[in-house]
Formats: structure tokens, sequence, C-alpha cells
């Protein structure tokens, strides 16, 4: 066998203008893949740190039904347990309450629908990263009992300042009306115009007041050591808690818009992945197909000799394999340093900083490189360079020695 | 008992629709162990088309072919590689080495295609090449030798792993008459040597002088 990966090795060197063209064609199409999936996974894993950390968590627990319908009634009625329980969870870096409730704000002037989310300051720091929205007054404390927050666009729309009253008007638990008259501590701005327009933050503790849900919470949201781990902790707590009353929810779940947007992306991805597989095949192709035609004779001699057509066959498919490890090695350095400098510099797209803002990503892309997407792409380019040996390994060996021979 | 016996062989070829071409009618001959046999006759006679058939390269219409008592026609096309490697030495007209492997890697392929340890091959291929006059050029790879070298490794390469019978399909046609006559007195004294039977086939009125048997062809049959 030696000796048959020796003639092919020396093919590949025989002809080095034709191998150099081969092996950039395959260097750079997999350079590109690995660069393009390392910036496509920095990409998401912004979006989704950003979308998670901003409000939402990484995983959610609710009542059963609450994420559907988003009502007051579903509520949890016994936080304490799930926190104990949470509490020894190796993955789960912090958890906080939040009440969640629709209703209507109103300054002197004008009047808005809003989502009313009741928060535990103190906590909330931990899951999430609204308090560092905050671009004017400051975030809710544990005494802002009267303290609201909420958006800047909001805030323009009702035409209210910083230290401003506003009040709250909703439905109770009890249904009895709930309404509250609280001080602008802070105005926040996400970017998010959904938020920025409808969201206003209270403390849990006047959420519960104002709602009369004592001892009670609409949510706890958790924030995990790693948010790849979201789906696994979420079927651990639903084993510990295992109880049929609560939906355990990880940000998948939470926002299926998002997860079916990289969904999109991944997709996307295989387009291309197909793109440079089909450039990489023809290149190699190309080399080893005209390599075979040219030594049409040199094979017959080969088959007179008594070379098996198994043995032409190996010799083919050792020649394209060589020029895909070679291109793969090169392209896969090639993609890896790329991200790697390109990882801590980031890629500057302010130019497209509110397109980006909209899809939770900031205006730096930081590409990210995951071994596991390094190696199915190497595997593709290997997996790819054998088959398409295919053909001119079949001509080779299928050629009769007498025309072979022949031929010039 | 003769080496090779070939009762009568027919090759035709077809060449577009219904358009057949007969380059062997019909032909009987023997040849015997050790022999110098050269099968010659103008361009177009069937001599190429004989020793082909003979070195088991390509399948006659009809007739057989035996080696000493085994009819080769009768060997399925998978089994023939085999054969062609036990059996039968090749030397082809000029370029029939394989541009990648030196000199000595070109001697030993066959016995690397038979399986002979590498001690044994490296052992007989320096061997034969020193037999051939080429021992100072071991290493060079065929784009580093004269036509006349690159013929004689592929002497060595056909005797080496001493094959019964040795066919030469116009060895001398690229050669000039110095180089082809230093050959053919090569091979004929490996010939006298080690008993291997060298069937040629050529129009070369040298080789044919120094042939022990001459078999002519005309229009795809025995002459004389």
């Amino acid at each position: 066998m030696f000796t048959f990966i020796k003639i092919a090795w020396r093919n590949i060197i025989r002809n080095k203008k034709r191998s150099a063209i081969t092996l950039s064609a395959v260097g750079f199409g997999l350079g590109a893949l690995i660069f393009i999936r390392a910036f496509v996974d920095g990409a998401h894993q912004q979006m989704i740190e950003n979308y998670t950390s901003l409000v939402s968590g990484q995983i959610q627990i609710h009542a059963r039904g609450f994420h559907q319908k988003e009502q007051l009634e579903i509520y949890i009625t016994e936080p304490e347990k799930i926190s104990s329980s949470l509490k020894e969870n190796p993955y789960i870096q912090s958890f906080t309450y939040r009440i969640k409730a629709a209703g209507l704000v109103s300054s002197p002037e004008h009047s808005a629908g809003v989502y009313i989310l009741g928060i535990d300051p103190r906590h909330e720091k931990k899951v999430s990263t609204i308090y560092k929205k905050v671009k004017e007054g400051t975030f809710l404390t544990e005494s802002s009992d009267k303290g609201i927050i909420l958006g800047i666009r909001l805030a323009e729309n009702l035409n209210v300042g910083l230290d401003e009253k506003i009040v709250i008007m909703s439905q109770a638990l009890d249904g009895s009306i709930a309404a509250g008259a609280f001080h602008v501590k802070g105005l926040f701005d996400t970017g998010t115009e959904e938020i920025d327009k409808g969201v206003v933050i209270i403390t849990h503790k006047a959420a519960e007041e104002l709602f009369v849900m004592h001892d009670k919470t609409s949510e706890i949201a958790i924030r995990l050591k790693n948010v790849e781990d979201a789906q696994k902790v979420s079927t651990l707590i639903r084993q510990k808690l295992n109880s049929s009353e609560l939906e355990i929810l990880p940000w998948q779940e939470v926002s299926t818009v998002l997860e079916q947007w990289i969904e999109f992306d991944n997709g996307f991805i295989y387009l291309i992945v197909i793109v440079v597989m089909i450039v990489v095949a023809i290149g190699i192709l190309n080399t080893v197909l005209m390599g075979v035609l040219e030594r049409t004779r040199e094979f017959g001699i080969l088959l007179a000799l008594g070379t098996k057509r198994k043995q032409i066959l190996a010799m083919v498919a050792w020649e394209s394999l060589f020029l895909g490890v070679i291109g793969s090695l090169f392209g896969s350095l090639l993609g890896i340093l790329l991200t790697l400098q390109l990882g801590k510099t980031g890629i500057n797209l302010s130019m497209f900083s509110s397109a980006l803002t909209s899809f939770y990503m900031d205006p730096y892309i930081y590409p990210v490189s995951k071994t596991d997407h390094i190696i199915i792409s190497i595997a593709l380019v290997l997996v790819t360079s054998i088959l398409v040996s295919i053909y001119p390994a079949w001509h080779a060996a299928n050629l009769k020695p007498v025309e072979a021979i022949r031929s010039i | 008992m003769s080496l090779i016996k070939i009762n009568n062989l027919y090759k035709t070829y077809s060449s577009g629709k219904n358009i057949m071409t007969e380059a062997l009618g019909g032909v009987n001959l023997s040849i015997e162990k050790g022999d110098f046999t050269a099968i010659a006759g103008p361009s177009g006679s069937g001599k190429s088309t004989l020793l082909n058939l003979i070195g088991a390269l390509d399948s006659p219409t009809r007739g057989s072919i035996f080696y000493e008592n085994i009819d080769i026609t009768k060997i399925p096309l998978n089994k023939l590689a085999l054969f062609r490697l036990e059996e039968i030495g090749y030397v082809f007209q000029a370029y029939n080495l394989i541009n990648t492997l030196t000199a000595i890697e070109n001697v030993e392929y066959v016995m690397l295609l038979q399986g002979i340890s590498n001690q044994i091959r490296r052992k007989k291929s320096i061997e034969i090449l020193k037999r051939v006059g080429l021992e100072p050029y071991i290493h060079r790879f065929p784009n580093e030798m004269s036509g006349g070298q690159q013929q004689r490794v592929a002497v060595a390469r056909a005797i080496v792993a001493e094959p019964k019978v040795v066919m030469a399909d116009e060895p001398t046609a690229n050669l000039d008459s110095k180089t082809a006559e230093n050959l053919l007195d090569l091979m004929k004294e490996l010939n006298e040597e080690k008993g291997i039977t060298f069937v040629f086939s050529t129009h070369d009125q040298m080789i044919m002088s120094k042939a022990r048997k001459l078999i002519l062809l005309k229009d795809g049959k025995i002459a004389t």
C-alpha cells in the first residue's frame, strides 16, 4: 500500500502549480466556512446572551399556563419551596422573582397601555442587565416602594421626566381595582422598541401590594452559569420539582421567535456549506481528473504489469485525500487564526447598529470558534474529497490496458 | 511441450457501425521455452495485436492460447491481472516506466505486487540493475535518464521477478541504432543466461537478425 500512497503523493508534487491552485481553493473554501460559522455562532451567542440578559432570563418557571395567557391569576403559590431547590442546583448562577401584569399608566397629560414588571432589585441585577440600560436617574432599590422606572420612549409619550408622578391602574388578584401613584426614579433605553415603549418596572414588594399578591409571584427567572445548558437544566429542574402545576421553560421555549431566527440562520449556513463544498469538489475533481486523463498511458502500464483495479482505485483516492487533507490543514489554520484574531478585536458593524439592536446584537460581533463546528467542516471537506475521487478512480481502474498504453 | 501454443486465433475489431476489421485471421503457432522469437511484419499486419493477445492484455474473438496446459482465453478478466503478474514480463515502446517512481522503485514494483518482502525486493532490484549496467542511476527518476537507460530499467523490471516469458513490443522503436543494439545484446544475454523466453513484435531488421526464430505476419496471417 505504501508504494501506492507514494505514487499518489508524488503525483501531487509533480504538478505543483495545479496542486497549489486546488489547495488554495480547498483551503480558502474551508477557511471561509470555519470563519462564517464562527461569525454566525458569535452573533447567535450575542443574541442569546443579550436577549436572555435583558429581561427574560435563561430559564423561566411559572404556574402552568402563564406563558401562554400571561394572566395575574396564574401564579406560583409557594415560591420559597422552589427557591430552596434551585439553590442546590450547581448549574444555576442566580434567580429572581417577578410579578407580571398588564395595566394602564397615566401622566397628567397622557396614558398608555403597558406591561408592569415587579422585580426584586437586588436579585434582578444578578439575573438581567436591565439596570445597565438606565440612562437617566437610577435603578430601583429595595426601599424604592413608590419608585418606578420606565422606557425612555414611553416617558416621551407620557411627557414625564425624573421625579414626576405617574399612576398605574390595573386589576388586582382579588378583582379589586389596583391603582397606585409612583415617582419616576429612572429611564431606561434598551434599544428594543417594544420594551422602551411598553414596560414599566416597580419593586416586587410594591407589586405584591398593588395586585394583592402577598407571598406569591408570577415568575422565577433563572440565570445559568452556561447558557448552553438551558435545556438540560430545565429538564433537571422538572425532574427535581416533579410538579404538573409548574411550567419550566428554557429560553428557546420562552422566545420561539429567537429560536426560529437562529434556526433560519443555521439553515442559511447549510446553503453556504453546500456552495463551498461544490467549489471544493470542483477544484479537487478538476485536478484529479486532469491528472488521471494525462496519465492514461501510465495507468495502462500499471494494469498491464498486474496492478489490481482496486489498487488503482486506492491510488487515485489517496491522491484526492492528500489534496483534501493538505487543503484542510491550510484552511483550518486560516479559519481558526482569522476567527481568533477577530474574536479579540471584534467586527465593527456599527453602520448597521439600529438593525442589529432589533435582533439583540451589539455593534461589534465577536466570532466564536466551536470545536465541533470546526471538526464537522473539516470532515465535510475530507468526505467531499473522497467522494469526488470516485469518478476519476473508476475511470482509471476500468481502462483497458491495450487501449490505455496506446494513448498519447 | 511448447511453452505457448496458439490455435486458430482470430481477432476482429469493430470500428463504427457494422464496420469490422479483421486484425488476425486464424493464426497457429508455438513458442518453445527459452526461445528468442521475433514477430515481424509491416504496419497493420497484426503483430502488436498478436503480442497483446499472447501477453494476456487483450482477448481474442476466437481461438485459444495455451500457456503450457492453461488456456488463458478462458481466464476471467479479474484473474487475468494475476496471471500477467505471475507469468509475464513486459517491455513496451519508450516512456513505459512509472514517472513518479525512481529506477529501483520501478524495478521493485512488480515484486511489490507479488507480495515479496521489502528486503528481498531491494536486493534483487539492485542486482538486476547492476546487471543491466545502471547501478549509478538507481535513484534517478525516468525523466532524469536517457531513452536507452529507461529501456534498460524496463528490461530489468520485466525480468526481475523471473517470469516465464517477456513480451517486448517494438522495444527499440524510439532508440538510436547503437543504443538499440546494446539493449538487444543485453536481452539476448539474459535469455541465454537465465533461460527466459523473449517474444518481440518488431519491424526492426536488427531484432529480426538477432532472433533465433522469426514469425512473419501479413494481413493477420502467418506468411511463412
